[in-house]
């Protein structure tokens, strides 16, 4: 109701030409648009398949294993290889690089606990399910099934932090203790929420009428929000406070990753959710209600999905580049234009399409470049973690 | 005795193999594309080694600008149906039907080529009644060409103002609603659908319902089809052709067998 009243002030105020210097009339239906993108940080993760979810000895053993190369087969390598706190829990290039460079980049970690499909292809439906796949993979860590578990049980802290996690020492089932492996390390994941930034600064001052603030915001970001919002609306895919739907498009990316081979995409992810004994449709899901499950149970292969990627959250955006799965678009200004210029050829005619050329003036992309850009921001070096059992 | 258990088990993984091949069910794919950014990455030998693994016995094939169609007619004349695009790159999908060369163009190629429809284009609504699309009707009629519309009912419905004898090949069977695509099939005689590009009548590889209904009621007016709209694409015509035998083996074998190539041999028959 407060912050109605305040709404209502705000839009008085513009109605009778009381502006200040550098805001931009907004309009009620854009106010309320911007005010979808926050509040921000949201509340922590709570993900009821795995019981270590959201708990201290949960996350400290599992930050303990993102950053232990053990888990691989060569011992070089660990999660943090290729997820670094220093570079937006990415790595900067172009394509991953695994025990071979991979067709995809790696994506950025930031808020990965809040959505509900994982990974570039959504093959994980759980972020401990997604957690297990590069641990296996021979492309990547090349751990093999046994591996986590012969860690728990020979090294003592390790040992000593699984037992205050999931209340009992290490047994012998090797892939009880891959899942519970993975967990740790998707409790410890869903903690990485990225900062505050300028524009949530902007979005709360605006809903709450407080131009003065709102006018802190720079003007070309404003411009950029309002095509964001509007005009160009980018906030149909990249949309709530995260910046992302959470599902997946084809947005006239190619995506052959050599002669007479392609990615498919969500196509192929959905053929590896199905497959997957560790989809929370399986015995390792800790909902006993099932409930979680259920886009799982009902979610269908179609045509659509065969070279779609999954939406990306923005936040950060500009600090995390190269961009797209594959890394094709260096800058953001490469992104940018790509949706500009993108071939609505490339797309098929099935009702109003979502991607369309935005034929954008230099001003225009200058202007969501630089909203992006406040979409970021520096992030609070992490202490290093404490030890396991002290 | 290894040795001529590792011969005996060839022989009959052999004999399986070929027994199955002869059993799965042929397909005539009536919507597929062989535009200018594919002929590189996907060259003309590479897609007729997919088709054929594909079990894929015809295809009618449209390409922006109709040279890929010849490119292909080249290396494999009895497996590609040609259909005349009135796109010459892949950029013309939006002003073909204002474009004033457009006509000169298909009327040029006519004259030298022999197509068995025209198309696939894209239409909605009353653009339908430009005079571009007027014209094309005309050539159809003319030719004895099917049109191929990527269009809404609404302008198949004026396809059919212009000339109630048209052939229509309705692409994606408008991504309509089954209620929808069965008052236009009883409404208009000449009219069949393609299934390219649709997944609504299948439903955890079953047929669904109400689009169970309509194969039953028609089995004569629908074609399968993959739509290459990107070179990518030609990468999911066998995944395409797996998925549509799996969903036909859930309607009576006739039915599946109409679907599945003989309504496309009898409608386009071979290379002309």
């Amino acid at each position: 109701m407060i912050r109605l009243l305040l709404l209502v002030s705000l839009l008085a105020a513009g109605a009778v030409g009381v502006r200040a210097q550098h805001l931009l009339d907004w309009s009620a239906e854009e106010i309320r648009a911007v005010g979808q993108h926050g509040p921000w940080p949201p509340p922590p993760v709570q993900d009821p398949s795995n019981k270590v979810s959201g708990t201290p000895a949960g996350i400290a053993l599992g930050e303990h294993l993102f950053n232990e190369p053990r888990l691989s087969g060569d011992g070089r390598m660990s999660c943090a290889t290729c997820h670094q706190a220093g570079r937006e829990w990415s790595d900067g290039l172009a394509k991953a690089r695994g025990a071979v460079e991979l067709d995809r980049r790696t994506p950025s970690l930031w808020n990965i606990g809040y959505l509900h499909w994982f990974g570039w292809d959504g093959a994980g439906d759980s972020l401990w399910a997604q957690s297990i796949r590069p641990l296996l993979d021979p492309r990547e860590m090349n751990g093999g099934p046994t591996r986590a578990g012969e860690l728990l049980r020979s090294d003592a802290a390790f040992a000593c932090g699984y037992e205050r996690a999931f209340g009992s020492r290490p047994g012998s089932d090797d892939e009880r203790l891959l899942v519970d492996t993975a967990k740790a390390l998707a409790a410890f994941q869903a903690t990485l929420v990225s900062p505050r930034t300028g524009f949530d600064d902007f979005r709360d001052a605006l809903l709450a009428g407080d131009r003065e603030s709102a006018s802190r915001y720079p003007l070309a970001a404003q411009r950029g929000l309002k095509l964001f919002i509007g005009e160009a609306s980018c906030n149909l895919c990249h949309l709530g406070p995260r910046f992302t739907s959470g599902e997946f498009g084809d947005i006239g990316i190619p995506f052959f990753v050599r002669p007479g081979e392609v990615d498919p995409g969500r196509h192929g992810g959905l053929g590896r959710l199905a497959a997957s004994p560790f989809n929370l449709l399986g015995k390792y899901n800790d909902d006993a209600s099932g409930s979680n499950a259920r886009r799982t149970r009902h979610v269908q292969r179609q045509h659509t999905n065969f070279g779609e990627f999954r939406v990306p959250g923005l936040r950060q955006v500009g600090r995390g580049g190269p961009y797209m799965h594959n890394g094709s678009l260096a800058t953001l200004e490469d992104v940018i234009r790509h949706y500009s210029e993108v071939s609505p050829d490339r797309l098929h005619s099935d009702g109003i399409p979502l991607v369309r050329p935005l034929g954008l003036t230099v001003e225009q992309s200058a202007d969501l470049v630089a909203f992006l850009r406040s979409l970021d921001a520096e992030a609070l070096a992490r202490p290093s973690p404490a030890p396991l059992c002290p | 005795m290894r040795l001529f258990s590792l011969v005996l088990f060839l022989v009959f993984a052999t004999g399986v193999s070929t027994a199955r091949a002869a059993d799965e069910l042929p397909i005539f794919d009536a919507h597929m594309h062989y535009s200018h950014d594919a002929w590189s990455v996907v060259p003309p030998n590479e897609v007729v080694e997919i088709l054929k693994k594909a079990g894929i016995k015809r295809a009618m094939v449209s390409s922006s600008n109709n040279e890929g169609t010849k490119m292909l007619q080249d290396v494999a004349p009895g497996m590609i149906v040609p259909e005349l695009r009135p796109y010459r790159s892949r950029g013309e999908i939006s002003t073909w039907a204002k474009d004033p060369t457009v006509i000169p163009y298909l009327e040029d190629l006519l004259s030298k080529r022999r197509y068995r429809a025209i198309g696939e284009f894209h239409i909605y609504g009353a653009d339908a009644d430009l005079p571009n699309v007027r014209r094309v009707v005309e050539l159809a009629k003319q030719y004895g060409l099917f049109l191929h519309s990527h269009s809404d009912a609404d302008a198949v419905t004026r396809h059919f103002q212009q000339d109630p004898n048209a052939k229509v090949l309705w692409a994606h069977s408008g991504f309509e609603r089954p209620e929808t695509v069965r008052e236009m099939l009883r409404r208009y005689p000449t009219l069949w659908c393609d299934l390219a590009f649709l997944t609504a009548h299948v439903s955890n590889g079953k047929v669904a319902p109400g689009w169970r209904e309509l194969f039953i009621e028609f089995p004569d007016r629908f074609v399968l089809g993959s739509d290459t709209f990107t070179p990518e694409r030609w990468h999911y015509v066998i995944e395409n052709a797996r998925w549509s035998r799996q969903w036909l083996s859930d309607l009576p074998p006739d039915v599946a067998r109409k679907i599945a190539y003989e309504n496309g041999d009898r409608l386009f028959g071979g290379a002309p």
